[in-house]
């Protein structure tokens, strides 16, 4: 096994297997335990310079005015940030979906801090559930932190710096994700540090082990 | 004792262990201080069996997030206010909240082989926070003087329920009113007493309307009252209401007896309308009004001019 930062096709292809395998175990435990129906779509798997991340989310959310993004660290032996992407309105149609509505003040200051927190609250139990499920599948157990809201404009991007630290690699799990019966859907990104990917990599091997 | 248990007795937040059945398997002392529940009592227990009401589909949700998941749940306080009823402590007591404030979070504890075999719950007193925030958003959306709210949140609110009566068809009225000649009770008794007479009518008026009205201070002596779900007929009711109610109200300032009255005008939209123009109205509508003599009502809807009030002419 090599040491070095490079992720092989072989290994993307373990990886894209595994997130397969992670995200259906999420979907149907967020179904079960949680009464979330979610559809999870195929992870699409890419790598990339984690500088050349902003330009990139810009291009693939170009066609939505506004967006926002719930940003949540992890860190275990797997670590980095995971995003998840949301067009700007979603926040009152999962208002909705969670049925709490009931707790709903109309006044306009208190709609918008109520969209935002719901947005974290279910970006919260998504990534949790995603990034746990991967963590357990590679035997590895992550904690987070609390989730945040990193930019609603669009126009204004302004993601933490750190995040693209030009000796970071990106790895982009792209899922995209949408609620049964709410028209609401996003897309997940892991983003991992080149540290994160040599312990990727042992896992992957070690993960591969079992099947040989 | 060991070293960790001494800090979790002594830190200076809830500190709370639930086993997978969610009872409680520790409670630390600030959790026993804040509820009056000792650690012994709820040892054991089922933690909805002393707390209820925190049996909600929410929490519900969030627990199992983090049982099955290994999740972290966060419960901020903007949108839970808080998990456990404790009163406010120390000097929040009498504070504009009845319950103490909370921002919560819950985790998993795991066991050597990674198992979950718990939660935990952090609960922080977020009171004194949650008050110097909700007094920054009141200065932000109130008049300092008169405690109305002020013209920034009225343009916000004007253009939202503009857009309603747009969408669903829903009644809408505009009042726009100024105290006459204020200048005059500025320069006789000075500022001071001006300040006491907008104090006054400003709170006599906001006794008088609904709490689905807004009552806004837009200018220097220049008031609107926008009326969600009103008419025009009745927002001319109301604007003689007013009118009467201001004629016959006497300020005392310094054993100065003032009187003061007030011009109003009042209009509703009509087709082709946008929330600007509804308010150019309004105030074409109080400046005939001051035209013509002042003490009066004055409604405008497409240019046509009624009035009421003329047997005051001051």
């Amino acid at each position: 096994m090599d040491t070095s930062t490079h992720i092989s096709e072989e290994e993307k292809d373990i990886l894209q297997e595994i997130m397969n395998i992670a995200f259906g175990k999420a979907a149907a435990d967020l179904a079960e335990v949680i009464n979330i129906f979610v559809v999870l779509s195929v992870p699409d798997i890419k790598i990339i310079k984690a500088v050349d991340l902003p330009n990139y989310i810009r291009t693939e959310f170009c066609e939505f005015s506004n967006i926002s993004i719930v940003e949540q660290n992890f860190w275990g032996g797997f670590k980095g940030n995971a995003l998840l992407v949301f067009q700007a309105d979603a926040g009152k149609e999962l208002i909705a979906l969670l049925g709490d509505s009931g707790e709903l003040t109309h006044e306009s200051e208190f709609s918008d801090i109520l969209e935002n927190e719901t947005l974290i609250e279910v970006g919260n139990i998504l990534i949790g559930a995603c990034v746990g499920k991967v963590a357990e599948l590679l035997q590895d157990v992550v904690t987070y932190s609390p989730p945040r809201i990193i930019f609603e404009d669009h126009s204004s991007v302004s993601m933490p710096k750190t995040l693209f630290d030009p000796s970071n690699s990106a790895i982009i799990l792209k899922t995209v994700f949408s609620f049964n019966e709410r028209n609401v859907n996003g897309f997940l990104f892991l983003i991992t540090s080149d540290n994160s990917v040599v312990w990727l990599k042992k896992a992957l091997a070690d993960f591969m082990e079992k099947y040989e | 004792m060991n070293e960790f248990s001494q800090i979790f007795e002594t830190v200076n937040f809830g500190l709370i262990i639930l086993n997978t059945e969610l009872k409680v398997t520790h409670w630390n002392h600030w959790m026993a201080r804040q509820s009056g529940i000792d650690a012994k009592q709820i040892t054991g227990a089922p933690l909805f069996d002393f707390f209820p009401e925190i049996n909600t589909p929410r929490f519900l949700r969030n627990l199992n997030s983090v049982l099955s998941f290994g999740n972290f749940s966060f419960f901020s306080q903007k949108l839970h206010r808080f998990l456990f009823p404790f009163k406010p402590a120390g000097s929040f007591k009498s504070t504009i909240f009845e319950y103490m404030q909370q921002s919560c979070t819950m985790g998993p504890i795991r066991d050597d082989d990674n198992q979950i075999t718990g939660v935990f719950l952090i609960v922080q007193d977020v009171t004194e926070l949650a008050s110097y925030e909700q007094k920054l958003m009141e200065m932000n959306i109130k008049d300092g003087l008169t405690g109305v709210y002020n013209r920034r949140f009225f343009q916000t609110r004007l253009n939202e329920e503009f857009q309603r009566h747009k969408r669903y068809g829903s009644k809408l009225s505009l009042i726009m009113f100024d105290i006459d000649f204020f200048k005059k009770v500025n320069d006789c008794h000075g500022h001071q007493c001006g300040d006491a007479v907008l104090q006054a009518v400003a709170s006599k008026i906001a006794s008088s309307i609904r709490q689905t009205d807004f009552l806004v201070r837009y200018g220097g002596e220049e008031f609107c009252c926008l009326l969600p779900q009103t008419g025009l007929a009745d927002a001319l009711l109301l604007a003689e209401r007013f009118r009467k109610i201001i004629e016959a109200q006497v300020t005392t300032y310094q054993q100065n007896d003032v009187k003061v009255t007030i011009s109003l005008g009042v209009s509703a939209p009509t087709i082709g309308d946008s929330a600007e123009s509804l308010l150019k109205r309004t105030d074409e509508a109080l400046y005939q009004a001051k035209n013509s003599g002042r003490n009066r009502v004055v409604s405008m809807l497409t240019g046509h001019i009624e009035q009421t009030g003329l047997d005051n002419i001051t």
